[in-house]
């Protein structure tokens, strides 16, 4: 282990910083619906003022932050609040060991392209009532939560195998970071992510990729996840040396490249590649704003709502599929006036976290309720699983939506 | 990169009034807030002048008063365009949850320090609090949220009060959002109001702490009334404010509905102006550094909690356009000699020198830059503590200087 693979302390003056103004409290989504976690003011700042890296760790509720972020984007002094917990909570897993489920959990990109290719077996089986008992039982992933079904073949399969796009040449390019759950799991979004570029005049490429790694940052795993980072790094920077800017259709692996690898991970390179990756829709609306290669979309009649996800917030460019999908003559598209849909990624499948992430996620469902969309859109995996999970609607990436309505 | 026509920077009542009032008049908005903004810390009712005596006429009281205070950023509009920014602002809250005055002026109000405050507008949900009297008020605690203590609260206030139990609902440790949330659900204020009713002893008012919702306010205030049968209100108290919250939400949900751009949690750092305009401001999202430009900015920062004005050891200045800023002459006198008096600390008067259109100036009045206004708190020459005009600064200063801006 070297060095750099060290959990670090936070630098001394971060929790100082707080003034203890409380607004964070106002957005937790966990200790909105839970006393058991004592919120971002009191988990962050406060707690960590009494925080010594020589002393084991007490907090025994700091595993149920769900490393939302809502807290640092409404901090008005600055304070890293999610940061000082997440190094807090990889102390203090450090210190217990992990579990076998959370191993597992995160390393479900090693298994996803196998499950793929076994989806016809695997699907039924993660359906059957006896399997998912096993798992609560085994492992402690909650059987009340459905397990997303898999892809076959994977979009990276899809992409190689595809005809060849004849009027690429002299295209601009733009690289695609699909990410595991596209590849596996949901790969129509990838195809629509491809057919939108490709309106817009792109030549498309998918560079070789690994998992972000913030599966690992969500169990503590600073070590895993800046061993994912080293390898993403060596795998895309290349794309960006050679003049190819790269798009991702995932807002959490977005945040993760931009926001995680190098403010948080140190990671040499980091700065280079945040500065050429852009999330797709932000990237596309751009373009459409420039006009030089506006697309005229086709009318859809329908009713549609749109979910701005925690780590899009967290990306802080707006809310561009939203703005994206304004452009689409006859749809009706209003916001989910919530915060958070309570999966928390790899969180609401934890046994013991499941029903704080089913009572957030009720604020939601209540507003979709009211709303009575035909369709609800968002950027995020996580949010589209717990939306269908909540409402029984259909739940799509905003580029899904607009693929079908390209000229 | 695109180019806004405006650009709003401040996420506080002043900027949020701003950002609106542009949206209104068909501009391309982008609003860019360190933080949520103080809408979270102390939003509650909107206080325009609390100088004003309880029951006095507002419309003579403040343009009197305007007559003797010359340089305040009222002079710039007068009660004419006050209570016009007023007004724009109660449309944005429709009924049932709808900002009122009580009669024509001030009306004070109970705080949950066991203090009476003057103040202006209220939220309907407040509006009982105005009239209570020391024999018809009941005020209620909730056993286990530490925010807010029934029996303490009406101490000072001088009537009974008693911190209620609901042990179905497991109250311990929950934070002022949580029992927001709660109060929502029909079943719990319905337990609530209950158990309230229980304690009641002929009183015809009741006063809880300011957690009646978030979502239907009015709804949960229209319950408890019918149960207990007694007016309600709510009583203002530590942050986060519920009422100030649901003001901003109110106004990101009609900005974003407009297809106004929120950026909420990073800061501006740095602004590239070049010959007495601001060409683009910086915004630090680290690693990124990213920089958006729009025609007019609108600089609502606030004050030394919002980060508008800061002080080092010895001088205040302002951080992101170096504007000059008024401030007593040496650090010796920003204090008077005791923390609680009466008169405000000279401090207090510190900000940003403006013309009438809400444009910074040098010290010899001159225009520093063209395209750039304040609003708010950052303004010279008010005291808003002491005043109780916090947030009449903010809306009528927000909304005039946009209308200012986009007549340019």
């Amino acid at each position: 282990m070297t060095q750099a693979d060290q959990i670090p302390p936070p630098p001394r003056h971060l929790p100082d910083l707080c003034v203890r103004c409380a607004t964070c409290m106002a957005v937790c989504p966990v200790s909105r619906v839970t006393p058991l976690f004592p919120g971002p003011k009191q988990a962050g700042p406060g707690a960590q003022r009494f925080r010594l890296a020589s002393q084991d760790s007490v907090d025994d509720w700091i595993e149920l932050c769900s490393a939302c972020r809502l807290c640092d984007t409404v901090c008005p002094a600055g304070v890293p609040i999610s940061e000082l917990n997440l190094l807090a909570k990889a102390k203090y897993l450090d210190e217990r060991g992990g579990t076998l489920r959370d191993w597992l959990l995160v390393r479900i990109d090693l298994f996803g392209e196998l499950f793929s290719r076994f989806s016809a077996i695997v699907n039924p089986l993660m359906k059957k009532r006896a399997v998912r008992w096993l798992l609560d039982k085994m492992l402690k992933i909650d059987r009340r939560r459905n397990l997303p079904a898999f892809d076959s073949p994977t979009f990276r399969q899809w992409f190689r195998d595809r005809p060849v796009v004849t009027n690429a040449a002299g295209r601009p390019r733009i690289a695609y970071f699909y990410g595991c759950f596209t590849n596996t799991n949901e790969v129509d979004v990838g195809k629509a992510a491809v057919a939108c570029l490709e309106a817009y005049g792109y030549s498309v490429s998918v560079p070789p990729q690994r998992c972000c790694g913030i599966p690992r940052l969500g169990v503590g795993d600073l070590r895993g996840a800046r061993k994912m980072g080293r390898r993403n790094l060596s795998l895309l920077l290349p794309t960006v040396r050679e003049g190819t800017d790269i798009v991702f259709s995932s807002t959490s692996c977005g945040l993760m490249f931009r926001h995680e690898y190098g403010p948080l991970l140190d990671l040499p390179g980091a700065e280079e590649l945040a500065t050429h990756l852009f999330d797709i829709c932000w990237f596309l609306l751009n373009r459409h704003e420039e006009g030089q290669s506006a697309v005229r979309f086709r009318t859809l009649t329908a009713k549609a709502a749109y979910f701005a996800p925690c780590h899009l917030r967290s990306l802080n460019s707006g809310l561009p599929a939203l703005d994206l999908l304004r452009f689409v003559p006859g749809l009706d598209i209003r916001m989910i006036e919530a915060e958070c849909c309570g999966l928390g990624g790899l969180y609401g499948f934890k046994k013991e976290k499941y029903a704080i992430a089913e009572e957030i996620g009720k604020d939601l469902a209540k507003e979709v309720a009211r709303m009575k969309p035909e369709v609800i859109l968002t950027d995020c995996e996580g949010c589209r699983m717990q939306i269908r999970h909540l409402t029984g609607i259909k739940v799509l990436h905003p580029l899904q939506l607009l693929r079908d309505v390209l000229p | 990169m695109k180019r806004w026509d405006l650009i709003v920077i401040g996420t506080g009542l002043a900027g949020l009034t701003a950002a609106r009032t542009a949206v209104e008049m068909g501009a391309k908005v982008l609003v860019i807030g360190r933080g949520m903004g103080s809408l979270t810390l102390f939003g509650n009712t909107i206080d325009v002048l609390g100088e004003i005596p309880p029951g006095a006429d507002m419309a003579t009281g403040v343009a009197d008063w305007i007559a003797v205070h010359p340089d305040h950023p009222y002079a710039r509009m007068g009660w004419s365009g006050i209570s016009e920014a007023l007004n724009a602002f109660r449309e944005l809250f429709p009924s049932p949850y709808t900002f009122d005055s009580v009669g024509r002026g001030n009306s004070l109000v109970p705080t949950g320090a066991g203090t009476m405050r003057p103040t202006y507008l209220l939220p309907i949900t407040m509006t009982a609090g105005a009239g209570m009297s020391a024999a018809d008020t009941l005020i209620i605690g909730l056993r286990g949220f530490k925010d807010f203590q029934g029996d303490t609260v009406s101490l000072d206030l001088q009537c009974r009060g008693v911190n209620l139990s609901l042990p179905r609902y497991g109250l311990e440790g929950l934070t002022a959002l949580a029992l927001a949330r709660l109060m929502d659900e029909g079943p719990f204020r319905e337990s609530l109001g209950e158990a309230i009713r229980r304690q009641m002893a002929g009183e015809k008012r009741i006063g809880l702490p300011a957690v009646l919702g978030l979502k239907a306010p009015a709804d949960v205030l229209k319950t408890l009334e019918t149960i207990t049968g007694a007016k309600v209100f709510e009583i203002p108290m530590l942050p986060p404010s519920i009422p100030g919250t649901r003001i901003f939400h109110r106004f990101r949900e009609f900005l974003i509905a407009k297809g106004a751009t929120f950026l909420l949690g990073n800061p501006v750092i740095g602004a590239d102006v070049k010959e007495g305009r601001c060409e683009g401001i910086t915004l630090q999202n680290p690693p990124l550094l990213t920089v958006y430009r729009a025609e007019r900015y609108i600089l609502a920062t606030g004050r030394f909690l919002g980060g508008g004005i800061q002080a080092d050891r010895e001088r205040i200045s302002e951080p992101l356009f170096h504007l000059p800023v008024l401030q007593p002459e040496s650090r010796g006198e920003w204090f008077r000699e005791r923390f609680f008096q009466p008169e405000a600390h000279p401090i207090h008067r510190a900000g940003i020198v403006t013309d009438a259109e809400l444009r910074p100036v040098d010290a010899g009045g001159r225009v520093i830059l063209k395209n750039v206004r304040a609003a708010g708190s950052i303004l010279a020459h008010h005291q808003m503590i002491e005043e109780h005009s916090h947030e009449g600064i903010d809306i009528a200063t927000g909304y005039l200087a946009v209308r200012r801006a986009l007549a340019s």
